[in-house]
């Protein structure tokens, strides 16, 4: 009888757990694994919530700080990546609170730009960052929910479990921030549209 | 990190899902993993901070405490009495005086009212998202 391989999600899982058993063991030096394993996602989810890069690594080092010291408190009924995850969430916000990132408002934001002209890449990317740049001018009951909601690939139920919020919560909140942004960039659908069936005729032409 | 139940269908795809559903993934700097060991180490280095002495400071705790209390019940046993002798005086007021602050009340009030409005729609603006 072979055993079914583990996923790598359940080997992340064991290898966290043994690595947290090494650490409370005193063997600081096991926690490089940790660190090792969930350095991409936290400075990732660090980067949604400031869109400064150096600010980022420096709050994702945090979290890793802040979790080396509170590692006894994981009661090991979850995954440690949830807990870790949490974890993160409240350093980013105390961080943010004590400095916020930007001073923006919301109807301040960027205008996203048009898909005319022969920039056309350069002006997707443009209105790509205006919007995610407007994420972070959403007030901050909203925009806690949009950054780990598309963090997590747009599952909710991770989101959820990292804000400490019920789903339901959750998803009224979303779709409170979805209506605002929506607000503020009407104009996107069209373009976006306009700019796929753009590029789907050059690409045809060419 | 992986997501075990995504929600799709529950939410709609627009330009804003794509875009935001779409982010490159950032690389740590080669040093970021180096300096946050750098960090813990120093931590694990670091003596453990002393503990609030309970044992030493609870007597005197108790001593303060009984202090107080015994305060609190002398100055309520002398102030009983003396509260009996008291009695409540108003100055004598004029009657145009009182007539203007009846209207001095009724200012006030209004004031207090517009203010509480005021408060009120701001916090329902900004819960809506609107400030």
């Amino acid at each position: 009888m072979t055993s079914a391989p583990q996923s790598a999600s359940q080997r992340a899982a064991s290898e966290d757990l043994a690595d947290v058993v090494r650490v409370l063991g005193g063997e600081t030096a096991a926690f490089e694994g940790i660190v090792r394993r969930w350095q991409g996602p936290l400075v990732n989810m660090a980067w949604r919530y400031c869109r400064d890069r150096g600010r980022a690594e420096e709050m994702a080092q945090e979290a890793f700080v802040r979790a080396w010291r509170g590692l006894a408190q994981w009661r090991r009924e979850g995954n440690f990546s949830t807990w870790l995850f949490a974890l993160a969430a409240n350093v980013f916000r105390s961080e943010l609170k004590r400095f916020p990132t930007v001073d923006l408002r919301l109807e301040e934001a960027a205008e996203p730009s048009g898909p005319d002209g022969q920039f056309r890449e350069l002006a997707t990317k443009q209105s790509s960052e205006a919007v995610r740049r407007a994420v972070l001018a959403l007030p901050a009951r909203y925009r806690e929910p949009v950054i780990l909601f598309y963090f997590h690939e747009m599952d909710v139920s991770a989101a959820a479990r990292t804000m400490g919020l019920p789903e339901g919560t959750l998803k009224a909140r979303l779709s409170r921030a979805r209506a605002l942004l929506r607000s503020r960039f009407p104009q996107l659908e069209g373009e976006h549209a306009a700019m796929e069936l753009a590029e789907l005729s050059t690409g045809k032409e060419a | 990190m992986k997501p075990t139940g995504i929600i799709r269908s529950e939410v709609e795809q627009n330009g804003i899902d794509r875009i935001l559903a779409t982010e490159e993934a950032l690389i740590p700097s080669s040093g970021f993993l180096a300096s946050v060991m750098e960090r813990v180490r120093e931590e694990a280095a670091a003596p453990a901070p002393i503990p609030f002495p309970w044992k030493r400071a609870l007597p005197g705790m108790v001593v303060v405490a009984g202090v107080l209390g015994a305060g609190a019940v002398v100055f309520v046993r002398q102030a009983l009495p003396a509260m009996h002798g008291f009695t409540m005086s108003m100055p004598p007021v004029p009657a145009a005086a009182e007539a203007l602050m009846k209207q001095a009340g009724w200012v006030a009030l209004a004031l207090w009212a517009s203010l509480a409005s005021w408060i009120l729609s701001k916090r329902l603006a900004g819960r809506t998202g609107l400030l």
